[in-house]
């Protein structure tokens, strides 16, 4: 129980742009559970999707490269965006089974790779390292009688054997340490679907018609808001919400939270260090009707 | 002074590609000991054989070194041509320079010196082999056979036509397996149970077969042609001597909302039942989980129903021993299940169908007890959800098969014509229907076969899509079926009241058990394997044991027929013969060696290791040594190995042969 847990931080760009608020709230949060966060000196971007669609090498060198960086900082990597997540633990699947694009990958950074350490998102660290039940010790306003859909997006969990989160089609991690901290979640059928994600900028047509499922699908399930774990999925369901009702002429008003926002507030931390004025779909009003504020 | 024939052959050109045969041939003569080598093309030919047989005989050879295959392919061949020579086939060696060099290797000039190293070995080992002569063992003239779907009716029936007595053995409480339960079988529509149960008649009718159902072998021991069998008979609480098969009991039984297993657990049953009407014996057998007079020891309404008192609580599980000569496996299949998997199985369920959890969702099999004319639903196709009749079904074929993220990267084989089958009995039974096959490829090969797919589509008007499904999921009272259409390019979604997956087929649970039992091995799925994928299809690597049906391997009905009347023609050619011969590739013990330390007993894996006493003559005990059964022994050489005082060898491959081949180096 001692243990102390201490990772290096791999925020990407988004924490430190759009989504701001995981940012926040992921420092907050891990500082009242005491887990060590350390923000890997001069780390950059992983490539996201532009890189891997245009050179893999490019777009595994910069992971490479960016463990790299974090092998120097004690601790495994704690990773907060789902999509940085997936392009390391791919970098770390292909790398450790082809030995030519290990060579290509080498050369390309000019030094031997360290990809060895282990690569965990926020979810894996809170469920896994800290463990649902010091989790449950750390809460002090359990989200009792909040409905939450628990989205995973297509990132977190698949392909099959590459993030290794968890089950690749039916996963419960986020379920699992939402109910920890006392709020309920909803069997919903979307839960896994795409959101569209950065075919927001370039074909937001479709990106409207996949979120417009997902909030349908949330609604009719019952659900107060939707939790997410990844800023795109976040971007195109809270940032585009209104433009999807105006669309379909529907009335959702779902507030679209963080993780470590809806546990954040389970522990006790105050709004603005949670950041939830940043969100576009207010949740202040259903935050206050379940007596969470 | 040994006179050593060394012959190498060509392999066509899988030898000869690599390895300069000629240079082997002109290289080994030379060695000393060697009278004569040659090479030539098809060394296991008639011509072949017959060059051997005259060189032995024309220049007096006393050993023979055959450099081609590994002897697992041709050493009884080899050994055969050796004996007609005259010469004791035991003085004949393989060495393989084939596996072992030709096909593993692209450099000529390292092939060759390699080659001819080989075949060194050989003539060093050969020169220290001695005369063996043939073990000869009786054979128990009748047969086991295990399962009793339509593989183990197909053996049973055919051997016990010979005259020879059969022991059927099956471990529900009637025979017919998955076949009973088909409802009308492809490329002919005819149905199953017309088909089928006469040949479960014909068993119970047969003078020669005796017939265990509801019961599981519990033990094996013996060899070939000499089996002892133990077989756990489970109680029945049922007397079969005593029982007319009228049924009254079933009729008065409470207890009737039993999901009943041979129905896919769509249609129920009584706690005493028979799993269906046709069922061979008819005699009823009681669910002791699920019946009152066993749960709380009220009720016993069967056994005061019943008229010539069959009925007996008291009835314990039996163990009964048969003596055979032969075993037939015929275990047959289960299907995949796309339920959650149990932690640490390397099968991982379909999570993106909801884990089976969706009530209209369901495999192959439960549709054909749907449109089985005795099924639950009378041959109707009916929701199981609420008893409607779906006007929108789709079909998804390769459900855990070729699915290798899933575990499994094999064909199922018969699921494309089932799923045709289907498309057809919908289309029969629900005229303003529409179904869809989601499919990756249509494997159709086979008699009538792809005659009967196409008539699926271009005259039943089934819609087949090229494309996986990604997702089901529950809409109200549809089905969400998201897909691809692949030859088009563009995502499909159907919203389907019913939806059928063609799952995989898999080896019955328990095969491993089974197979560790009997002492045959099997592949990681579990599926038995046989001694040779082309050349010995039906026999099994452990001698007198031989396979039939799906417990291979996927097969549809006409194949497993036929392999089980060629598992049966086997077990014929077994009991052809009055003694057997054996390799006599034994171990023997060094009694005056021996310290009685029982290492090797410890060691064999088929229990042929015994004490033997060693008196005087006066009777007194000197001491107990090992003694090794050879007829049992297979010859593997562990207790060799592992023998502290180095008093075991294993005739064929003694230190002294090994020391031998290595010194040749």
């Amino acid at each position: 129980m001692d243990k102390t847990l201490n990772y290096s931080y791999y925020p990407g760009c988004s924490l430190h742009a759009s989504a701001g608020e995981y940012d926040l709230s992921t420092r907050e949060l891990f500082n009242v559970l005491g887990i060590g966060l350390t923000e890997i000196p001069d780390w950059f971007c992983c490539g996201a999707t532009p890189a891997h669609n245009v050179d893999e090498l490019l777009s595994l060198s910069l992971c490479a490269k960016n463990m790299e960086l974090a092998d120097k900082v004690e601790g495994d990597m704690a990773v907060a965006c789902a999509a940085c997540f997936s392009r390391l633990k791919t970098a770390q699947h292909v790398l450790g089974e082809n030995d030519v694009k290990r060579k290509q990958v080498e050369k390309a950074i000019d030094a031997p790779l360290k990809i060895d350490g282990k690569v965990k998102h926020l979810l894996d660290i809170i469920a896994r390292d800290l463990g649902l039940e010091r989790l449950a010790t750390a809460v002090n306003k359990p989200l009792t009688g909040l409905k939450v859909a628990c989205y995973y997006g297509c990132l977190l969990t698949r392909p099959t054997d590459v993030p290794n989160l968890d089950c690749t089609e039916a996963p419960t991690i986020m379920e699992r340490v939402i109910e920890t901290v006392g709020a309920e979640t909803v069997d919903w059928t979307h839960r896994l679907e795409c959101c569209g994600a950065n075919f927001t900028l370039s074909r937001p047509g479709v990106v409207i018609q996949l979120t417009n499922a997902i909030l349908e699908s949330a609604k009719a399930a019952g659900a107060d808001c939707i939790m997410v774990a990844c800023p795109l999925c976040h971007g195109n369901l809270d940032i585009r919400q209104k433009e999807i009702e105006g669309v379909y002429n529907a009335d959702y008003n779902m507030p679209v939270f963080y993780l470590t926002q809806l546990v954040g507030i389970s522990v006790g931390l105050d709004a603005e260090k949670l950041g939830l004025d940043a969100m576009i779909v207010n949740p202040m009003p259903l935050l206050k009707e379940k007596g969470l504020l | 002074m040994s006179r050593i024939g060394v012959f190498i052959c060509h392999c066509g050109e899988n030898i000869s590609r690599t390895v300069d045969v000629e240079r082997v041939a002109a290289e080994i003569g030379k060695h000393p000991g060697v009278a004569f080598s040659t090479d030539y093309k098809y060394m296991c030919s008639d011509p072949g054989q017959t060059l051997l047989k005259k060189a032995i005989q024309e220049q007096k050879l006393t050993h023979v070194v055959v450099a081609a295959c590994s002897p697992r392919m041709h050493e009884k061949t080899f050994r055969k041509a050796v004996e007609a020579a005259g010469l004791n086939p035991f003085l004949c060696e393989m060495a393989n320079i084939r596996e072992h060099c030709s096909w593993v290797h692209e450099n000529m000039e390292e092939a060759t010196v390699k080659a001819i190293d080989i075949v060194g070995m050989m003539v060093e080992r050969v020169k220290k082999n001695r005369v063996l002569p043939t073990i000869t063992v009786p054979v128990t003239k009748r047969a086991l056979v295990i399962g009793g779907g339509i593989a183990g009716i197909q053996a049973a029936l055919d051997i016990a036509d010979c005259g020879h007595e059969v022991i059927l053995v099956e471990r529900e409480p009637s025979i017919g397996g998955h076949m009973a339960q088909l409802s009308e079988t492809f490329p002919t529509l005819d149905c199953s149970q017309c088909i089928m149960t006469p040949k479960m008649v014909d068993v119970a009718n047969h003078p020669k077969i005796k017939l265990y159902t509801h019961s599981e072998i519990e033990l094996v021991e013996g060899y070939i042609g000499n089996f002892q069998v133990t077989i756990k008979k489970k109680a029945r609480s049922v007397d079969e001597d005593k029982c007319t098969g009228c049924g009254v009991c079933m009729t008065k039984c409470p207890q009737k909302k039993i999901p009943n297993k041979f129905d896919q657990n769509i249609g129920m049953r009584t706690a005493i039942y028979v799993p269906f009407p046709q069922a061979v014996p008819n005699t009823p057998v009681i669910d002791r989980d699920n019946c009152t007079w066993f749960k709380t020891g009220k009720c016993s309404v069967c056994q005061k129903v019943c008229g010539p008192g069959a009925v007996d609580f008291e009835q314990q599980d039996c163990l009964v021993v048969e003596a055979v000569g032969a075993i037939v496996v015929a275990t047959g299949f289960d299907l995949y299940s796309i339920a959650e998997k149990p932690k640490g199985s390397p099968i991982k369920g379909y999570g993106e169908f909801g884990h089976g959890k969706i009530p209209d969702v369901i495999d192959g099999m439960t549709f054909e007890r749907l449109a089985s004319a005795s099924g639950p639903t009378g041959g109707k196709i009916l929701r199981p959800s609420d008893g409607k009749e779906p006007k929108q079904i789709v079909f998804i074929q390769c459900i855990g098969s070729r699915a290798r993220e899933k575990g499994i990267s094999y064909c199922s084989k018969v699921c494309c014509m089932y799923t045709a089958k289907h498309t057809m009995l919908y289309h029969h039974k629900v005229h303003d229907g529409q179904a869809y096959v989601f499919f990756m490829d249509a494997r159709t090969p086979g008699k009538s076969y792809d005659e009967f797919w196409r008539r699926s589509i271009e005259e039943e008007e089934a819609v087949y899509i090229r494309g996986m499904v990604s997702r089901l999921y529950q809409k109200g009272d549809k089905i969400v079926v998201m897909g691809s259409d692949i030859a088009v390019g563009v995502q499909v979604e159907i919203e389907a009241d019913m939806v059928v997956l063609a799952t995989a087929i898999q080896p019955q649970k328990g095969a491993d058990t089974l197979a560790q039992k009997l002492g045959i091995s099997y592949d990681k799925y579990h599926f038995y394997s046989e001694a040779h994928a082309k050349l010995r299809p039906v026999e099994c690597a452990t001698a007198g044991i031989y396979l039939a049906g799906a417990c291979q391997g996927p097969k549809d009905i006409p194949e497993t027929v036929s392999q089980a009347s060629a598992a049966a023609a086997k077990v014929m050619t077994l009991f052809s013969r009055d003694k057997l011969e054996r390799e006599p590739i034994v171990a023997r013990v060094r009694e005056a060696g021996c310290v009685g330390c029982f290492a090797c007993k410890k060691v064999c894996a088929y229990g042929a290791v015994e004490e033997k006493e060693i008196r005087d003559r006066q009777g007194n005990l000197i001491k107990v040594v090992a003694y090794v059964n050879p007829g049992v022994c297979a010859g593997c050489g562990t207790c060799q190995a592992t023998c502290p005082s180095k008093c075991v060898e294993l005739d064929g491959y003694t230190d002294e042969q090994i020391i031998a081949m290595i010194e040749a180096l």
